[in-house]
């Protein structure tokens, strides 16, 4: 997995040409509920990911880029234009959402040139075949909708958002469902779309979808940016940071003497009947940790990471984020 | 673009299986009307006239007319929104007046079609041969007035309520079922009073119910005024609409 | 997870797998059996059917119904209370119900579907038929919440009418009685109306998970035959067309009241005075009505895929 610039896709905006698409301080809530909270960023050519729990606010982002939803503050642009409220955009914006609707009463082929129609396509049939093709749904083509698979839907669903040929291609959850080759062809199907130029985001909650498509990636958690970048980068970030544990063991005092001596090991704490051992290096504690103890003689009753909810990751990420703007990859 | 959106529609919502009862729903005057036609002994002379006419202003005009347009005006934009297709319709560079105008266009088709079923079939068969023949024209241009009203309604109610169905529901079985009729002060606002009225309009048939009614030409413009202001409605909700978050 | 660095509690020679006990319990008390259950299905659809344990707004359609359905008793009982003058009659006891039809439609559309409606969302039905109780237990315990929650409608105004006309009198105890004969149809009428009313209504709110379809399917199917009957009756007089009167359940619960209390002479702008039939087809025909419904209801859910 090269970082070759073609499949780049956000950019810290430092100098680089007008983003595709802009989020400046967007925020969305319904009534008490915030769901987006004060995001900004830039996204360019090549595939973007948005990673983030379930409920974290993905989907109000993406309905958001595609014009389907407003902010309640702030703006989203897409090729320069704002989103919503324009229907013109939709030339060059293409959106495949996660449910699973699609007009069942019509064959798949119709189904697609409808929309290619819609759009105003000269040649609808030639667009349709293309679009079509591209799936890899020709043998299903001339069945009712209705009657296909999750996965098929999918890929018709992909059909109809790509016949325009659209520079902009938005899609929520696309792995929701589908088996592995239809992942697999999918992933690829959007890699070569990336590299022809174009400018795709989707959204998943799962960590290996991101690692296989996306290069860059936007961490979204209770609605706010978490972090954004290379998606190893992140990654290692998430772990490499400096961590908390709590130790339980048959003597605490001794345990901590021969834990400092571990280059792994930054900061012992005693206090009442705990240890805590601060460590950088997660990796290496979690395996001399234990050796340490056998060594000593000691029985560990309990070893557990103190500080690994979401909230502390967050916070660390957010920090550094904040505090490291300008980090490209 | 609107004929393609429309026979879309047509489509979706014809296959429904509440098509099925809507059409059961529309034999039944016609059931009725050969009931009276096999059946009935008395002759009085306008006897068939008054029978039709009644049937028609009452049971069709006020039961099968509201009830397919109901079931059929809310579910023609209305299921789009529901199961989340109408993102097909508005991710598109295509105004939103057209679309607003295939589906009603739709829903019209569908809705006058099931009614027409009522009003031919009863007249074929009460009066065929009988001078009050002019009725079922008459009735037949009034109850497409009166859908397309209806429709009009339903597509904008859909737009503004997720539960448009019951909405409607409480609109024809109260309003327009109980309250106008005994209400003559506020007649004027009701499709009801302005399908009869256009009836009455179009045919020299008196009957105690025609007579009754409100008079042609303000029924027209009342019920062009009612139509222009829904669709205007319904554009404009259309273009600020927002898809929903999946619950 | 098959090392066991940073594990708890794990043996760290052993290299085959295991199961670990974190803790789970089981239940180990009584289980009550196949009638609690039936009877808790019961009290629960009774509590869904008044919105009980739901937000206000649940509670308000069937409140404002019965209200409704209260108010020619209340008048009545007013009247009695102002105009102590011997019997006023507003409303008669076997009038009643022909007065408030259009209410009882409206409230089995609205409690029906909250009845059977609710349980055909995702596939709740068959976590029920896991369960002790039979398909018709099913069945019959809604069928049994529906016709109470019709019960109520139906003989709380009839009741709160014997109680004015009581108090008109100024005698309570011995206007009551003098007319405790009534007493028994009036719980007859109740029971037999709602049980009536109930079954229908829960065949077709059975039929769909959507509150709304079920609605209007229900009003349809109680003032659709109402309309057709009334027209086929005054406008055909075709002698054997008057049979058409049995096809409306509303006028069936009528005929069965005129029947229960008695009443010979009818008011004349109802059906059942235009049509000359014995009340006791009424009874008779309402019965069947009632039975084809509810053979139907079980019919219905026999069929569900488990």
């Amino acid at each position: 997995m090269t970082t070759d610039n073609s499949t780049n896709g956000a950019t810290s905006g430092l100098g680089a040409a007008a983003p595709v698409i802009g989020l400046t301080e967007v925020s969305k809530w319904y009534g008490n509920v915030v769901a987006v909270n004060d995001v900004s960023f830039e996204i360019g050519p090549g595939i973007t990911g948005l990673l983030g729990p379930n409920g974290a606010g993905k989907s109000t982002l993406l309905h958001m880029m595609g014009g389907l939803l407003r902010a309640s503050s702030g703006s989203v642009s897409v090729l320069g234009e704002p989103a919503a409220g324009n229907p013109e955009v939709y030339r060059k914006v293409g959106i495949v959402l996660e449910r699973e609707a699609v007009y069942g009463s019509l064959t798949g082929w119709d189904f697609v040139r409808m929309n290619a129609k819609l759009h105003g396509i000269p040649d609808a049939d030639a667009a349709t075949k293309q679009a079509i093709v591209r799936v890899d749904m020709e043998y299903a083509q001339d069945r009712l909708t209705g009657g296909y698979s999750k996965g098929m839907k999918q890929r018709i669903k992909i059909a109809a958002a790509i016949v325009h040929d659209p520079q902009v291609l938005i899609l929520d959850e696309p792995f929701n469902g589908a088996d592995p080759r239809q992942r697999l062809h999918m992933i690829d199907m959007l890699r070569a779309m990336a590299r022809e130029g174009r400018t795709i985001v989707f959204s998943s909650h799962i960590l290996e979808e991101m690692e296989r498509l996306g290069d860059r990636v936007l961490v979204i958690v209770s609605g706010r940016l978490a972090a954004s970048g290379d998606f190893r980068a992140i990654r290692r970030l998430m772990v490499d940071r400096p961590h908390t544990f709590r130790v339980a063991s048959s003597d605490n005092r001794r345990f901590a003497q021969a834990l400092v001596g571990d280059a792994a090991v930054t900061a012992v704490e005693l206090e009442g009947g705990q240890l805590l051992v601060r460590t950088n290096d997660y990796g290496r504690f979690t395996l001399e940790a234990p050796r340490i103890a056998q060594s000593a003689g000691i029985t560990v009753r309990e070893l557990a990471p103190s500080d690994e909810s979401l909230e502390s990751v967050f916070e660390y990420l957010v920090a550094g984020v904040r505090g490291g703007a300008g980090e490209n990859s | 673009m609107i004929l393609l959106i429309a026979s879309v529609t047509l489509r979706q919502v014809g296959r429904q299986r509440r098509m099925l009862l809507l059409v059961l729903l529309a034999l039944v005057p016609v059931l009725v009307s050969l009931l009276y036609r096999f059946a009935a002994t008395d002759d009085a002379p306008d006897g068939h006239i008054q029978f039709a006419s009644g049937i028609l202003a009452t049971f069709v005009v006020n039961l099968v007319l509201p009830l397919s347009a109901l079931l059929i005006g809310t579910s023609a934009l209305g299921q789009d929104i529901d199961e989340g297709t109408i993102a097909y319709l508005i991710a598109k560079p295509l105004a939103r007046w057209k679309v607003i105008v295939a589906k009603i266009l739709a829903g019209w088709v569908l809705t006058f079609g099931v009614v027409l079923i009522s009003v031919v079939g009863t007249g074929a068969i009460v009066l065929v041969g009988e001078d009050g023949f002019s009725l079922v024209p008459a009735f037949a241009v009034a109850v497409a007035a009166g859908a397309l009203a209806y429709v009009v309604i339903f597509v904008a109610l859909s737009l503004r309520f997720s539960r448009s169905l019951i909405i409607g529901l409480a609109y024809v079985f109260v309003w327009e079922a109980i309250i106008s009729q005994f209400i003559t002060g506020v007649r004027f606002l009701s499709v009801r009073a302005y399908t009869v009225g256009i009836a009455d309009g179009l045919t020299e048939v008196s009957t105690d119910i025609l007579d009754r009614s409100l008079a042609a030409t303000p029924a027209v413009v009342l019920l062009s005024i009612l139509v222009a202001l829904g669709t205007w409605y319904s554009v404009r909700a259309l273009t600020r609409y927002q898809i929903a978050e999946r619950v | 997870m098959t090392t066991d660095q940073g594990s708890q509690h794990a043996q760290t020679s052993d290299a085959s797998s295991s199961i670990y006990d974190l803790g789970y319990r089981r239940y180990e008390g009584a289980r009550l059996g196949r009638r609690q259950a039936v009877l808790a299905l019961y009290r629960e659809s009774l509590r869904a059917a008044f919105g009980l344990g739901r937000s206000t707004s649940a509670k308000i359609g069937p409140a404002i119904l019965i209200l409704f359905a209260l108010v020619p008793a209340l008048i009545q009982l007013a009247i009695a209370a102002l105009v102590p003058v011997g019997e006023i009659e507003l409303t008669s006891h076997h009038d009643y119900y022909g007065g408030v039809k259009f209410i009882l439609a409206l409230y089995v559309g609205i409690v029906a579907p909250d009845i059977v409606g609710r349980d055909q969302r995702n596939r709740s039905l068959t976590l029920y038929f896991t369960r002790a109780i039979t398909r018709y237990d099913y069945a019959l315990a809604k069928l049994a919440a529906m016709t109470t929650a019709v019960l109520v409608i139906t003989l709380l105004p009839q009741l709160l009418l014997f109680i004015g006309n009581a108090l008109a009198v100024d005698d309570f105890g011995g206007h009551a009685a003098e007319n405790w004969d009534l007493i028994f149809p009036i719980f007859g009428t109740a029971l037999f109306g709602s049980w009536l009313l109930a079954s229908i209504g829960t065949f077709i709110g059975a039929q769909t998970s959507q509150r709304a379809f079920a609605t209007v399917g229900i009003l349809v199917a109680f003032l659709l035959p109402l309309t057709v009957a009334l027209v086929v009756v005054q406008e055909i007089d075709g002698g054997w067309t008057d049979l058409f009167v049995f096809i409306s359940p509303l006028d069936l619960v009528d005929g069965v009241t005129y029947w229960m209390f008695r009443v010979d002479t009818q008011p004349m702008d109802s059906i059942v005075a235009m049509t000359d039939y014995a009340l006791s087809w009424y009874a008779v025909a309402g019965a069947a009505f009632g039975l084809v419904c509810t053979g139907l209801l079980l019919r219905r859910y026999r069929k569900v895929q488990a």
